[in-house]
């Protein structure tokens, strides 16, 4: 363990779900997709990340839930170093993480309640136990009468719900949502929205990038502003709830 | 125990669903299976019966010492107690001249052809079964080699030329099919490896969005494991069933050839073992097959 994990483990850094110290991140030598970022989220925070389209917020989430590994730089998610994970760590950590994407990431083959059960099915949960939490998380998210549909047969806000549902059933200590309403109008991003913030009202911390400054100025939560992969500002929250 | 079980079945459900969402590739592979086990048990089956008519040859088989003319009854029988010592001999019989004529009598039906001699022309033997241990080639040139410097021997006859060169027709058939069997095996696993390849490649989304939500390596690899098992399993099961059909239909022929060149042997088919072998055979290149399309393939994290 370095000094640095020492001194985090510590709690030098207060009760961080997600610390990141120096980090920066490069796919092509000399250029950098992010660059010497250093931030804290407490845990049960609700973040958003805001920036351009290139500001690096997608790369902090995948460095987040160890899909991309730092160039430089150390972070802590949930205590373990994601630049010294171990590959085989990797599973464990990923299922104390929620993640809701963009492009929803569905797996078209199964039905909705297969997609959202398959989070708990790869951690051993028995079938039943896995299909009758799943069935409760679809109700949150008002699908259930859908249950034995599939992604494809869905719109895009009843599919971004059901991703929504598959990263909170396992109810994870942090769930990352990348653009989750970058594709929804405006009446459907506050419904998903709104499902989102319910998670944090629970206790789980939550990062959201988008660029969206309705939602931004809607619920007046901190928000940690990226340039060109440097944190440019670092705003807390307004205390402002919708 | 009951979390193990959970992620079992998931990992079984897991392999089947695989198999159901591709399957046309499934059986591709299946087919490729079935025709490598078709040809290579085909083979097998071949050098079973061979060895089997090879048994039942040795067991048949027995050295025959002709005597020389002359000699008395007394010296004949003391030549017979002497070839009963020799090791590798199981039993001694000796024909005298009388009962060789009597003997040719009955296979010729009446003896005919000696009607004119004088005297009796046949000479007097000593029939040489072999122990069980001996009834090979090599065992059969060991005894006739101490029958042979015997004194009152004057010639041997044995089999062992024509036996020695069905051995070795054997052995090249069984070279053969296993030479046959193992390119027909590693063409067979070349094919498959890429059948699952390809359901790797065409599922490679599905294997990322399960790697996102925690699977583990292994919980993504194994359902691919399983679909090559199964697919080996069902090919082996329909190359034993095509290899039943041909021998079922090839059997009167061969009944009637083997019967005409070899006398009363009976062709036989794999036995439980032998079947078992053949499903197992097929499961396991199945199993390597997948095995090998998943090194280096992108399952996981």
């Amino acid at each position: 363990m370095s000094g640095w994990e020492r001194h985090a483990s510590s709690g030098a850094f207060g009760d961080g779900a997600v610390r990141t110290y120096h980090v920066s991140k490069s796919y092509i030598a000399g250029t950098f997709a992010l660059h010497d970022l250093t931030l804290e989220v407490k845990k049960g925070e609700f973040v958003f990340l805001t920036g351009s389209s290139g500001a690096g917020k997608t790369t902090l989430l995948k460095l987040l839930f160890a899909a991309e590994r730092p160039s430089e730089g150390q972070i802590l998610v949930l205590g373990r170093n994601i630049a010294r994970l171990r590959e085989s760590a990797i599973p464990a950590l990923r299922r104390r993480i929620g993640v809701v994407f963009q492009d929803f990431k569905l797996l078209n083959r199964l039905t909705i309640e297969d997609n959202v059960a398959v989070s708990l099915e790869v951690v051993g949960t028995p079938r039943r136990e896995a299909r009758a939490r799943a069935f409760r998380l679809l109700k949150q998210v008002g699908l259930q009468h859908r249950r034995y549909h599939h992604p494809l047969s869905l719109s895009g806000g009843e599919q971004q719900r059901v991703a929504i549902a598959r990263a909170l059933v396992n109810e994870p200590e942090i769930l990352l949502a990348d653009e989750p309403t970058g594709n929804l109008d405006p009446e459907l991003t506050i419904e998903i929205m709104d499902l989102i913030s319910s998670a944090s009202t629970r206790g789980t911390t939550v990062i959201v990038a988008t660029h969206d400054h309705n939602v931004l100025e809607r619920y007046g939560k901190r928000t940690i502003h990226l340039e060109g992969g440097r944190l440019a500002e670092d705003t807390p929250a307004t205390g402002a709830e919708p | 125990m009951k979390r193990f079980g959970a992620i079992l079945l998931s990992l079984v459900r897991s392999g089947f669903r695989g198999l159901q969402s591709s399957p046309v590739t499934s059986a591709v592979a299946v087919l490729t299976i079935s025709v490598a086990l078709v040809l290579g048990g085909g083979f097998a089956l071949l050098v079973s019966n061979m060895g089997g008519v090879l048994e039942r040859f040795g067991e048949e088989l027995q050295v025959v010492a002709y005597l020389e003319d002359g000699l008395e009854p007394d010296e004949a029988r003391a030549l017979a107690d002497s070839v009963r010592t020799v090791e590798g001999v199981a039993a001694v019989a000796l024909v005298t001249k009388d009962e060789a004529l009597r003997r040719f009598r009955e296979t010729t039906g009446g003896g005919a052809l000696l009607e004119g001699l004088d005297q009796n022309p046949l000479p007097a033997s000593v029939e040489v079964r072999l122990i069980e241990a001996r009834r090979t080639p090599e065992g059969l040139a060991v005894v006739v080699s101490a029958l042979s410097g015997l004194p009152g021997v004057s010639e041997l006859a044995h089999g062992q030329e024509w036996v020695e060169g069905y051995a070795r027709f054997v052995a090249l058939v069984r070279t053969t099919a296993v030479g046959l069997g193992i390119v027909l095996g590693i063409a067979a696993l070349m094919i498959v490896a890429n059948t699952i390849r390809l359901a790797v490649y065409a599922r490679e989304d599905e294997i990322e969005i399960m790697a996102l939500v925690g699977a583990s390596r292994s919980f993504v690899r194994i359902p691919f494991l399983i679909e090559g098992t199964v697919q080996g399993a069902v090919g082996g099961g329909l190359a034993l069933l095509l290899l039943y059909t041909g021998y079922l239909l090839a059997l009167p022929q061969l009944e009637y050839g083997l019967e005409l060149v070899l006398g009363n042997v009976t062709p036989h088919f794999f036995g439980a073992s032998g079947a078992l072998t053949v499903v197992a055979a097929g499961s396991g290149l199945g199993l390597l097959g997948s095995a090998t399309a998943l090194v280096g393939a992108r399952s996981g994290s």
